[in-house]
């Protein structure tokens, strides 16, 4: 038996949790005031690697330069992340 | 919804709003943008957001200009994405709106 539970509008429309959230924070941060506003744009600046898979072997990786993870279409991809060095982070470095 | 030592267990989905810190009789508010609060049975307490700034780092005047700009694309929006996304920043806007005024 399916639940009734309302979905919310922008699941409705097709949009996954990650793009509300993020779409909500670039919003969030276009707001601030200015020195937190370009802390803020320097410190979420993501860098994007991207390797297409064909019969299960990856092809070339290509770049693509930093922009916003929820355009990115469906690829199986490398993703790092490079976090500017800010208070909070601690200048952490990640690679999955 | 407020929370204190020995608050039952609970994950909540946040919308965007304020959050209000109270350490003794300093109070803290905080803008966040969405996230999750995690209470847990220790009485810890996590809450989960992408961007959660003071209220004071947030601009009054950017605020009612993207307030006015998202309305008016929400008005003008054709497609159910273009509508979600109107809506989603008539939401944040109102939100911090209400918080730099409230």
């Amino acid at each position: 038996m399916a639940s009734t539970a309302a979905v919310p509008f922008w699941r409705s429309a097709g949009m996954t949790y990650i793009s509300y959230s993020n779409i909500c924070a670039n919003i969030v941060r276009n707001c601030l005031k200015e020195p937190h506003k370009s802390d803020a744009l320097a410190r979420e600046k993501v860098h994007f690697t991207v390797t297409k898979w064909s019969e299960g072997k990856p092809e070339k990786p290509s770049k693509i330069p930093a922009l916003n993870p929820h355009m990115i279409g469906f690829y199986v991809f490398h993703v790092m992340y490079s976090i500017a060095h800010s208070p909070r982070s601690g200048g952490c470095f990640l690679r999955r | 919804m407020g929370v204190l030592p020995g608050h039952v267990p609970t994950i909540a989905e946040l919308k965007p709003g304020v959050m209000t810190v109270h350490e003794g009789t300093d109070v803290s508010k905080y803008f966040v943008s969405s996230g999750f609060a995690f209470i847990h049975a220790n009485s810890v307490a996590d809450v989960i957001a992408v961007e959660a700034v003071p209220v004071d780092h947030l601009d009054s005047n950017l605020v009612q200009k993207g307030l006015a700009e998202f309305t008016q694309k929400l008005g003008s929006a054709s497609t159910d994405l273009e509508k979600a996304e109107a809506q989603i920043g008539v939401d944040v806007y109102s939100a911090m709106n209400s918080a730099l005024t409230g």
